[in-house]
Parts: structure tokens; C-alpha cells; sequence
């Protein structure tokens, strides 16, 4: 479960102050699929770097899976990325110079398996995307939809309990976005947690429950499949 | 858990600039080894033992031009004199200074006759005062008597029948046992017998150059010429003052002569290595600015790098690499490419050794040195990544999310 509360986001400079989160509060539980949406500037992006434990907060206070995450130092954080979180980068951030197989295997190095386990979880998440057929191409044989799909199995490769998304679609034409988002659906449905940035709001409807960030705090809750989960406002 | 896999495949990719830097490091090696063993050569070259008590001795040479000069009876005076002053150890008159680059070389033969194997020797004419007067170090045999002091004037093609050689001589020509060259005869000018009645420790001759330098030999001879030279060896502490004041007693007791180039023989030495020197310096100049620019080189290819790929390391700490990881990762990387690069480098060195060897008639490079190089630049290459690997290490995760 990710639970923020009051989090507040400020960037300072010698001359200028920029609030990009608010007393910012959200409770995501396990097994949701939320869509955040909202205008360019709103503080989405930077609720999701804090989210995945890409960038610090000010002050707040943020539990992830019940740890609070102010008291991890940068090992600590770096640690929990790669064991409980996933992340799918608007453009792919594939490894150029690294083999599908290679790329699905980045993270799984940082955790420590041995080549049989990282083998066996490489050659299944691949599989899993419907690429297992093209492990030896690079990121640059393949279309954008299939790239973003090698993503997706290097995201789930670690087995983790948050995937977050952003704008996973936002490189992809309409086609491959679909294709891109039932594939989430379906992770989703098995079980893993999803929680994605999106502009397209026909692609943001088709999650559980959408919250609309504006001015860095949740201005709107729509809940869509559940009634239990809810933000705290 | 290393990536050393990932990382060669990713370098196979990208090899240009990988593969210019271990060349770079290889050149680097080649130099390298190869002007360290050269400065090492030479070093060991100036190192050597001259035989003689340096620090305490001097010389200067008396050149006469008065006519109807008793050139042997100056020179006893002059000899009396310069024993007799307070602070001599000893003087004596001879014919050439070691180390000077100017001397006399004759060889010596076991036996008689034209076509017979001969070694060269430098020709050292002096008295039985030679000894203490150069310091030098009897080891086997004994000194000349005053009996066995010949006079020799200038253009005298014979020789005296006893000789005193150098421990490296002696086992030049009895390789056997050097010690057994005491008592026996050997010939000087193809057919003139001489003994060898005594052994030194060292005297190198005149020519550092020389790859006989070592070999020299005391004929027990007074010179009877116009041009000759003094040694003298003070006591400890004594020479500098003695140097003036034993050029102007000389000067002053006789006005038909000359006395100059009151020399030490530690300038000499000084002299005589002068280009041994600038060379070593100016190789050091080329080891150590190779090595700054290959170091150079490191540091530009790994931050022009991590420049290329700074939203993959974002991305790679999105993933969960430790600060940690991504500097091991540059280590590695670049543990990977001076790995290469030693590799061609030691074939390289090895290589131009060779061809020294051939060409300038050199001595092999040992491992040790080819190992010194390697380590050297696995150091120099992890020292020139460490910066820009840390440079990588604080590239924040969040760069990952970020579109430019």
C-alpha cells in the first residue's frame, strides 16, 4: 500500500521558490490501477518521481508497503526501487547498446539473482510481452509499441508490488497505445499495483480510479471499479 | 553483482572511442616500458663504480713550455711537494683521468704474436702511490715497488714488464678463476711480455660509453712529457680548500709551466654523464606527459560518456543501481578498456625491445618492468575514471522521467 500524506515538494533556487506539491495526500491500495491526469506544470510528474522514490520530498510523510521512506538513505531507496517498484518511461529509456534479453536483465543484476534465476525471469517476462522470439535484437530493430513492451517485461522482471507508469503511451500511435494499455490492464488484473501519468483521457478512463492533480495537490477523485479505494483529501 | 557481461557487449557497439583509448593506453605502454628501462639503463650506467675515492680527489694538468726543462726532476719536486702539504693523502702522475672521455687504450693478449686473440684495456700510467692516491682497492696480488717505476718518454713503444689490472679484466681473461691471472704473463703490443703482479677492485677508463669500461690496467711508468696530469687525493673535508691552494704552489714555484683545469673528479663524473642526464630527463618529460595524456584521455572519454548517457544512468537508478554500482560500473568500463589496452601494450613493448636489442645492442626489459607498466596504468586509468564515475554516481534517478 502507498500512502502520502500532507507531502510537500519544494524546489528552491537562489532566487525563486517553486511549491510543485502541497500538502499532497493519496492512499493507493493494493491491486488498483490509478491514471493520474492533469494539466503540464501541475506536479504529476513530480508525484511520480516521489512515488517511485526517484527524488526526495520536503516534508510529508510517505509509507511504502508500511516503510517510511524519509528514513531511507540513498542505498536504502535505491534498494527498494529495485524490489518493489517498476517503472515505464514515456520513451521507452531502453539501453541502446543492450540486447532485449540485456535490457530485461539490468535490474535484475541489482538484485542480486544468479544467472539461472535471471535467466529464467528474463526468458518469461519477455514471453510474457510476446517478444521472447526477438531476446537478440537491439531497442533499435524494433517498432515503438515493442519497445515499450521490452519495458513492461523489464519493469515486471523483479516481480513488483508498484508499477509506475509515465505516460507509457505518449510515444505510441493509437494502435500500439491500445495494445500498450491492455497488456496493463492484464498485468493489473494479475495482481500488481499500476499507477500511471497520463495526458489522454480516454487511455486515463480505462483505470480503476483516475485523480487529477492541480497545482500540486489532488483537486479531483473519480473513483471507477472500486468503492474501497479512496484518497485521502 | 558485476556487469562485466553487459558491459562488453555495450563496448562492442561502441567501439571507436573505446578502442582509440586502449591504443592510446597501448602506445602508452610501448613508450613507456621501453624509456623507463632505457632511463634505468642509464641510470645504472652512472652508477657504477669508478674504483676511485670521488669525493676526496681532484686533478689538474701541468703543461710545460719552457725549453731545456728537467722535466724529471720537476716532477719529483712537484710529487714531494704536493705528498708533503697538510690534508694529502697521496699524489701521482698520470697519463689520462677516468671518466674523462680522453685517454689511452692498448690490448692485452695471452700470447704472442700478430692474429692472437686480444681484450682492450684503458692504459693508466702511474707510480706505486696510485693506489692510496686514487683510492683504489688492492684485492688480489701487490702494488709496484718504487723499483719498478720506469721513466717513458714521449713516442716509447716499450713497455714495463709488471702490470696491475682491474677484477673485470682479470676475469675477462681468466673467466675461470680471475684470481688465478696473479704471476701470470700476458703481452702488451702483440709481443712484449708483462706480468700481472696485482688485482684492483675497480677502475673504470676513461670512455663511459665503452662496453669495456671496466677493464683498465696501472703500468708502473713516470712519464717524461711536456703534458701531463697530477692527481691528488686529500683528506676527507680537504679538497675544496686544497684545490687553490695546490695550483698556486705549483704555479708559483715554477714559472715555465702552466697549471690549469683543477678539476674534482666529481665533476668529471658529472661531465661525463651530462647527456646520460639531459636524456633521462627528457624521457621522463615523455613518460610522464604520455602518461598525463592518456589520463587526459580517460577523463574526456568518460565524461564526454556519461555526458552521452546521462538519462540511462538516470535510467539505471530508476532501476535500482547504487550510487555505488554506477561508479563501479565506470571502473569497470574502463578496468575493461586498459585491459586491452595493456595487452597490445605489453606485445607492443615487448615488441620495441626487441628491436632495441637488435638495432642498439641493448639488454632485454625484464617482467618486472612490463608488470610495473601494466599496473601503472590499470592505476592511472582508474584514478583519471574516478572523477567522471562519481560525476555518474550523483546523476539524480529522477533523470530518468525527464523528456530533454
Amino acid at each position: 500500500m502507498l500512502v502520502m500524506k500532507n507531502i510537500n515538494k519544494i524546489f528552491q533556487t537562489a532566487d525563486i521558490q517553486t511549491h510543485a506539491l502541497r500538502d499532497f495526500c493519496l492512499q493507493v491500495n493494493e491491486g488498483d490501477f490509478v491514471s493520474v491526469t492533469g494539466p503540464s506544470g501541475s506536479g504529476k510528474t513530480t508525484f511520480l518521481n516521489i512515488a517511485g522514490l526517484l527524488e526526495t520530498y520536503t516534508n510529508g510523510e510517505f509509507l511504502l508497503d508500511g516503510e517510511d521512506v524519509g528514513k531511507l538513505n540513498d542505498n536504502g531507496r535505491s534498494r527498494m526501487r529495485n524490489q518493489k517498484i517498476g517503472f515505464i518511461f514515456q520513451s521507452f529509456n531502453l539501453i541502446p547498446d543492450l540486447n532485449l534479453y540485456d535490457n530485461v536483465d539490468v535490474p535484475l543484476r541489482y538484485r542480486g539473482f544468479n544467472a539461472k534465476e535471471r535467466k529464467r525471469r528474463i526468458e518469461e517476462n519477455l514471453e510474457r510481452v510476446g517478444l521472447a522470439s526477438r531476446m537478440k535484437h537491439l531497442p533499435s530493430q524494433l517498432s515503438g509499441g515493442q519497445q515499450q513492451r521490452v519495458a513492461i517485461a523489464r519493469a515486471l522482471a523483479t516481480d513488483p508490488r508498484f508499477l509506475l507508469a509515465d505516460e507509457p503511451t505518449g510515444n505510441l500511435d493509437s494502435e500500439m497505445a491500445k495494445g500498450v494499455m491492455s497488456l496493463l490492464e492484464e498485468i493489473n488484473q494479475q495482481g500488481t499495483t499500476i499507477i500511471m501519468v497520463t495526458h489522454d483521457a480516454e487511455l486515463a478512463q480505462r483505470a480503476k480510479r483516475t485523480i487529477q492533480v492541480k497545482d500540486g495537490r489532488v483537486s479531483e477523485l473519480e473513483i471507477v471499479a472500486s468503492n474501497t479505494d479512496k484518497a485521502i483529501a | 553483482m558485476l556487469e562485466t557481461g553487459l558491459i562488453i557487449r555495450a563496448l562492442a557497439r561502441n567501439k571507436i572511442g573505446a578502442l582509440l583509448i586502449a591504443l592510446q593506453i597501448a602506445l602508452t605502454m610501448t613508450i613507456m616500458v621501453n624509456a623507463i628501462f632505457m632511463i634505468q639503463d642509464r641510470q645504472q650506467q652512472m652508477q657504477r663504480d669508478s674504483g676511485l675515492d670521488e669525493a676526496n680527489t681532484f686533478y689538474l694538468t701541468n703543461t710545460i713550455f719552457g725549453q731545456d726543462y728537467n722535466i724529471q726532476a720537476q716532477l719529483q719536486t712537484d710529487l714531494h711537494m704536493i705528498r708533503n702539504t697538510p690534508g694529502v693523502v697521496d699524489a701521482i702522475q698520470i697519463n689520462a683521468i677516468p671518466l674523462s672521455s680522453s685517454g689511452w687504450s692498448m690490448a692485452l693478449q695471452h700470447e704472442p704474436g700478430e692474429d692472437k686473440d686480444a681484450v682492450g684495456t684503458a692504459v693508466y700510467m702511474v707510480d706505486e702511490h696510485a693506489i692510496n692516491s686514487m683510492g683504489l682497492e688492492l684485492i688480489a696480488g701487490t702494488n709496484f715497488t718504487q723499483e719498478d717505476i720506469e721513466l717513458r718518454k714521449d713516442g716509447q713503444s716499450t713497455w714495463p714488464a709488471k702490470t696491475i689490472i682491474t677484477k673485470a679484466f682479470a676475469e675477462n681473461l681468466y673467466p675461470d678463476d680471475w684470481q688465478s691471472a696473479i704471476g701470470k704473463t700476458v703481452y702488451i703490443s702483440q709481443t712484449q711480455p708483462m706480468q700481472i703482479i696485482g688485482i684492483i677492485k675497480a677502475l673504470q677508463a676513461p670512455w663511459n660509453g665503452w662496453n669495456g669500461v671496466e677493464r683498465s690496467m696501472l703500468v708502473p711508468f713516470h712519464r717524461e712529457s711536456k703534458g701531463s696530469y697530477y692527481f691528488i687525493r686529500t683528506e676527507e673535508g680537504q679538497r675544496d680548500a686544497l684545490m687553490p691552494a695546490i695550483e698556486k704552489a705549483l704555479a708559483e714555484s715554477d714559472k715555465e709551466r702552466i697549471i690549469r683545469r683543477v678539476t674534482t673528479v666529481e665533476d668529471t663524473r658529472k661531465r661525463s654523464y651530462r647527456q646520460h642526464n639531459a636524456t633521462n630527463k627528457i624521457l621522463t618529460t615523455v613518460v610522464i606527459t604520455l602518461t598525463l595524456i592518456t589520463g587526459f584521455g580517460i577523463v574526456g572519454l568518460a565524461i564526454f560518456s556519461i555526458n552521452r548517457r546521462t538519462k540511462q544512468i538516470g535510467t539505471r537508478r530508476a532501476l535500482g543501481a547504487t550510487k555505488g554500482q554506477i561508479m563501479r560500473y565506470f571502473m569497470m568500463e574502463n578496468f575493461i578498456i586498459s585491459t586491452i589496452g595493456n595487452v597490445i601494450g605489453c606485445i607492443g613493448a615487448v615488441a620495441l625491445n626487441m628491436w632495441l636489442v637488435n638495432t642498439f645492442n641493448l639488454s632485454p626489459i625484464s617482467f618486472e618492468l612490463v608488470a610495473f607498466g601494466v599496473v601503472a596504468l590499470f592505476i592511472v586509468g582508474q584514478l583519471a575514471v574516478l572523477y567522471p564515475a562519481r560525476k555518474a554516481a550523483l546523476i539524480a534517478p529522477a533523470t530518468a522521467t525527464r523528456t530533454i
